[in-house]
């Protein structure tokens, strides 16, 4: 069983994104996954009731005091727990930092991405000192354009603000965004490749239910 | 370090928590008094554009720009159709999510 939060307090930089794949990607392998939407947006519960392909279990949960109790419960139902947070800090996604084993910080291509990056990625070392534990975290740059002078800007910065970065790059690929359609994870091509490199890693950072990380 | 532990989260956390706002449900607000002509609904510019069938659209560009064009394209896995709308779409373009579909094959 494992938990992954994806969160940073800035809107847009591909939080939901970040969800929708790793959910799909999990669940088509036959992992009984489960969503916690945390965001007031819902968009991720609508994505799982409208798109999604395979079955994922969704609760939309903007109340704080039950974060943990759903986990909890989840926890002991799911091969794979994912919470999906809003794009700004709140009691319930402090909450949801301490239930995770993992917790991805997307940042976009922008300037407030990598502030608020910044100060997501502090917001989880003080959760780690008060748990008195380490609550592992990884930058998962998204919606990368290769070979552009921002997509060098913003590994520079990332680098220079010494942030903990996941190896794969996750490019902005039609196929990551048609997902928002489709609900289908792609499985071929680049976003295929990527997705699979991506899925990799998480597995490396002990994200993953035990058996995903064997296959990998 | 200590083994994680999900009982604990929430005494752990909760004077980090204290500092932030909140999500749950403030008090319903009190109705307010509108003016009819304030409720009249208009048509947006985003549900007009859905009716709309497509149109052709080209324009002439060097050759040298319209290679870094298809290069720059070809690395975002995006149609030359959908970089160029996405560009714009920055610029203030009203570019719906479904505008940026590759419209002449599955690319999965």
């Amino acid at each position: 069983m494992s938990i992954i939060t994806v969160a940073t307090t800035k809107g847009g930089a591909g939080k939901t994104t970040l969800g929708r794949l790793i959910l799909a990607l999990l669940a088509m392998r036959g992992f009984k996954v489960a969503a916690i939407d945390a965001d007031y947006n819902h968009t991720l519960t609508d994505w799982v009731t409208t798109a999604a392909k395979h079955p994922i279990t969704v609760h939309h949960e903007l109340d704080e005091t039950k974060i943990v109790p759903l986990v909890s419960e989840l926890h002991n139902t799911h091969d794979f727990v994912l919470i999906d947070t809003a794009g700004a800090a709140s009691q319930a996604t402090i909450f949801a930092l301490g239930c995770a084993d993992l917790v991805l910080v997307p940042i976009s291509p922008s300037s407030a991405d990598i502030v608020e990056g910044i100060k997501t990625i502090n917001l989880i070392n003080s959760a780690s000192m008060m748990l008195k534990r380490e609550v592992p975290a990884r930058v998962v740059l998204t919606a990368v354009q290769p070979g552009t002078n921002i997509a060098d800007h913003i590994e520079n910065e990332v680098a220079k603000a010494k942030l903990p970065v996941l190896k794969t790059r996750l490019n902005r690929l039609v196929a990551f965004q048609e997902m928002s359609f489709t609900g289908i994870a792609p499985t071929s091509g680049p976003a295929g490749h990527q997705a699979s490199n991506f899925l990799d890693d998480l597995a490396a950072l002990g994200g993953l239910p035990e058996s995903i990380k064997i296959a990998s | 370090m200590a083994k994680k532990d999900l009982a604990s989260v929430t005494t752990d956390l909760s004077a980090l928590a204290a500092m932030m706002p909140t999500q749950r449900a403030a008090p319903a607000p009190q109705p307010i008094a509108v003016e009819p002509t304030a409720l009249k609904v208009v048509s947006t510019p985003a549900t007009a554009a859905k009716a709309e069938p497509l149109t052709q659209f080209s324009f002439g560009l060097r050759k040298d720009l319209r290679k870094q064009l298809g290069r720059l394209a070809d690395d975002a896995d995006m149609t030359m159709r959908a970089f160029v709308l996405n560009a714009l779409k920055d610029k203030g373009l009203d570019v719906r999510a479904d505008d940026l579909l590759d419209l002449r094959k599955d690319r999965h």
